[in-house]
């Protein structure tokens, strides 16, 4: 960083101490302003556009209570992590098999790289006049949102593995299983991730603009649903239960990644 | 040089250009020819012919109706996107002598920008109808937390001994800024914009779908509902159209300001 | 004496590539023989063409042309699909770049050739360690190559090679990107687990005095395409002081007999 935080290094660590107080404390009065300020905004535009924050807390809870809300929930969840599995398999095999035909890659990738340009969102209404209202249009959207984050990473990587240390396995005897379990795999995972992290919070989110458009259960649905029957509560306690799953999802694979990549000197770094 | 030998020249240049990419013609041509042999084999009525589209699409431009969608779909992207990105790139700047407020506001922007911003689009037409103005805030909240990362990521990337170096020579803290520290985020600043400029058409798109009376995914969601696949095709080729063009046109810029950077793109790699 | 290792008018070009100029040769002519248990060292010019010499007998790279015997195995010519990279862990490679993987601990690297060899138990897990003990690795064990320095990484590399116990060693400047202090003090380690063990290792450098102070015999390469252009016989007693050697009237007639040689 700058010379700001050198200066914080030299000094001793009750002064550390003394700027995590400050921060935590600056962060739970911003949280609190934030609040303040949206219960000002409830009270002076009035509950037809801004949502009591109490009365969302209320109804936050009687959802919980009634079962509501988990069966949105798991509505979501279910559809994001089947869309997820089918765009993140295609993801990963298509570079694999892409490695092994070279005059093949060099042909297709102009289109997949135009491809990546197309608004996936757009596509809905085509999604749903072609497959229906179930499932279908919904895990076409989620499984093409996932699809490209993950194909480019892996395709990235592939491309970026150290041939030298291929090498360096053989001569030491290391069979070619083993090499790509071993190098390939290891090289491989942080792109994987990298993938991930962006493939991951946007099926959430897919999922929940596609029970926008969609279908009868779902967090998306119960906005949408609570909108139209201008339930402003409704629709302010849905968008807050969808940003705190995304939000979770983001911060599992934070985690997730820090632990398994721990050998990378960024993340060391970054964590110190 | 005489004119009849240029010309055996360029056909030369020609045909070796067809010859080098004749794979690439190839798929083209299976595309296509997929794509005919779909909408034959499934009907018109399911899948629009590639040439059904075109002519639709020629026509849709001469009669002014797409341009007309188009315009107003533009138009909400590039007013959100400019609303958005400018206090976006000017936050991090203000901030910069600040790591305490920084690190204040970290969480709530880290909040902000794994949020599902398109999930407010419901809250946005809500508070602001159904008109231009819930698109252009959408596209704004998009943009300014994916333009706010990137030039911080710039701010804190840069050099902390060029900064010195000025400091030494003598450079007040406003030359520092003007000379040293705004050039060299406006890289990173330009990867935001190149990152949230899809994102804002795309916005755009998404909040017409769900509710407006005109622009592009106003015109996708109408034409669907009619079951006009060929007029869906012709809409979503034009939003395609316009994200290829906007892409040129950011990319074009980056090349005008951004001349002094050496050919291989080290700062766009990295991020 | 029996050559252990044998090459003969080896030659090696790249691959061109289509309408271009066919790309001049690396290697053309080159003859040497190894013998067992012997020291060899190679100097060369930089860009000469000796990474390449040794990727070729490790049987990661192709000849173009000539032969490489190893006792009875003849390396393909032009042929990389039938390469033995290795030749079944009968030859170590030690290259310039210290290849540890990223992801692996000091000692899990130093563990990787036995574990694919399927060799890993108490008695050669018990070896890695006296190895890492040997060359002052003790304490660095758990840690990861990016917190290790270049020495600590190089003496890694070294090890890695050495566990397994393959007869011959092949070693690509392994010192060259090394500070002289370190570099010294590696010389001094390799020099002490040679006696130990007696490979055959075959040592490339462009440093004429690394290349006297440790080998037994050392060859000369010509400029680009490389073939042999003298050989020296190098019968400064050993064990030798790595630090001293620099006085050794031998060592200074021999030095300037090869910087004449070398271009």
């Amino acid at each position: 960083m700058n010379a700001a935080t050198d200066t914080f290094a030299a000094d001793d660590a009750a002064a550390a101490r003394n700027r995590k107080i400050i921060i935590r404390g600056g962060q739970v009065a911003v949280a609190v302003a934030l609040i303040w300020i949206w219960k000002i905004g409830a009270d002076t535009a009035g509950e037809l556009f801004v949502a009591d924050p109490f009365k969302v807390w209320d109804r936050l809870i009687k959802i919980a209570m009634s079962g509501e809300l988990w069966m949105h929930t798991y509505e979501t969840l279910r559809i994001s992590f089947i869309g997820f599995v089918i765009g993140c398999f295609f993801g990963v095999l298509m570079p694999f098999v892409l490695r092994r035909l070279p005059r093949l890659t060099d042909a297709i990738e102009p289109y997949i790289m135009a491809s990546v340009g197309v608004p996936k969102y757009a596509l809905i209404p085509l999604f749903i006049l072609w497959f229906g209202i179930k499932d279908a249009p919904k895990l076409w959207l989620i499984g093409l949102l996932v699809f490209y984050p993950v194909f480019i990473a892996i395709f990235a990587g592939i491309r970026g593995v150290d041939g030298r240390l291929i090498n360096m396995a053989r001569v030491v005897g290391a069979s070619e299983t083993r090499i790509s379990r071993e190098v390939i795999w290891n090289a491989l995972l942080p792109f994987f991730f990298s993938g991930l992290k962006i493939a991951l919070p946007r099926a959430v989110s897919a999922a929940i603009i596609g029970e926008f458009l969609v279908g009868n259960k779902g967090i998306g649905y119960y906005i949408e649903h609570s909108r139209q029957q201008m339930d402003v509560t409704g629709a302010f306690t849905g968008i807050i239960v969808a940003t705190a799953l995304v939000l979770i999802v983001n911060s599992a694979l934070v985690y997730i990644d820090k632990r398994v990549n721990a050998w990378r000197p960024t993340d060391r770094h970054m964590a110190v | 040089m005489s004119p009849a030998r240029a010309e055996v020249l360029e056909g030369n240049a020609v045909t070796g250009w067809l010859y080098s990419h004749r794979d690439q013609i190839l798929v083209l041509l299976i595309l296509l020819a997929g794509w005919h042999g779909l909408s034959l084999l499934l009907g018109v009525y399911w899948v629009g012919t590639p040439w059904g589209v075109a002519v639709r699409l020629y026509n849709g431009l001469l009669s002014g109706e797409l341009i007309r969608h188009s315009s107003y779909t533009l138009a909400e992207a590039l007013a959100g996107f400019v609303i958005g990105c400018i206090p976006a790139a000017i936050l991090p700047f203000l901030l910069r002598r600040l790591p305490i407020v920084t690190a204040i506001l970290d969480p709530f922007m880290v909040g902000g920008y794994g949020s599902p911003k398109l999930a407010l689009a419901p809250l946005f037409i809500l508070w602001f109808g159904i008109g231009i103005e819930s698109k252009i805030a959408l596209v704004a909240f998009t943009v300014f937390f994916i333009v706010y990362f990137s030039t911080l990521s710039g701010i804190r990337a840069l050099d902390t001994k060029l900064v010195l170096m000025a400091e030494v020579a003598g450079a007040s803290e406003a030359n520092v800024a003007r000379y040293i520290i705004f050039p060299g985020a406006v890289p990173h600043i330009f990867t935001g914009l190149r990152i949230a400029m899809p994102y804002s058409i795309g916005g755009a798109v998404v909040a017409e779908l769900i509710s407006a009376n005109r622009g592009l995914g106003y015109l996708i969601q109408l034409r669907s509902m009619n079951f006009d696949t060929t007029g869906v095709f012709v809409a979503l080729t034009a939003v395609c159209l316009i994200v290829f063009i906007c892409n040129l046109l950011v990319n074009f810029l980056e090349r005008r300001l951004l001349k002094w950077r050496p050919p291989s793109d080290v700062t766009a790699q990295k991020e | 004496m029996s050559a252990l290792l044998e090459v003969r008018g080896l030659a090696k070009r790249f691959a061109t590539r289509a309408g271009r100029e066919q790309s001049p040769w690396i290697i053309q002519g080159l003859s040497f023989s190894v013998n067992e248990g012997e020291f060899l060292t190679i100097i060369g010019p930089s860009g000469g063409g000796k990474t390449t010499l040794l990727n070729m007998i490790a049987q990661i790279d192709c000849a173009t042309d000539g032969e490489i015997r190893f006792q009875s195995n003849v390396a393909p010519v032009n042929d990389m699909k039938s390469l033995k990279p290795g030749l079944d862990c009968q030859i170590g490679y030690v290259t310039q770049e210290d290849n540890l993987l990223p992801w692996r601990t000091c000692l899990d690297n130093v563990l990787f050739p036995l574990q694919v060899q399927g060799k890993l138990n108490d008695e050669t897990k018990a070896r890695a360690q006296s190895l890492i003990r040997a060359v002052g690795l003790a304490g660095w064990e758990n840690h990861y190559p990016h917190e290790l320095s270049g020495g600590m990484r190089k003496r890694t590399s070294l090890i890695r090679t050495l566990v397994y116990d393959p007869p011959v060693i092949l070693m690509d400047e392994p010192f060259g990107a090394l500070d002289a202090q370190t570099r010294l003090q590696l010389q001094d380690d390799l020099m002490r687990l040679w006696n130990l063990g007696k490979k055959t290792i075959v040592f490339i450098t462009h440093d004429i005095s690394e290349a006297i102070a440790l080998g037994d015999r050392t060859i000369v390469l010509t400029r680009q395409p490389s073939a042999v252009a003298g050989e020296h016989a190098i019968t400064i007693p050993r064990p030798r002081d790595i630090r001293g050697i620099m006085t050794h009237p031998e060592f200074i007639e021999l030095y300037n007999r090869i910087r004449a040689q070398v271009q």
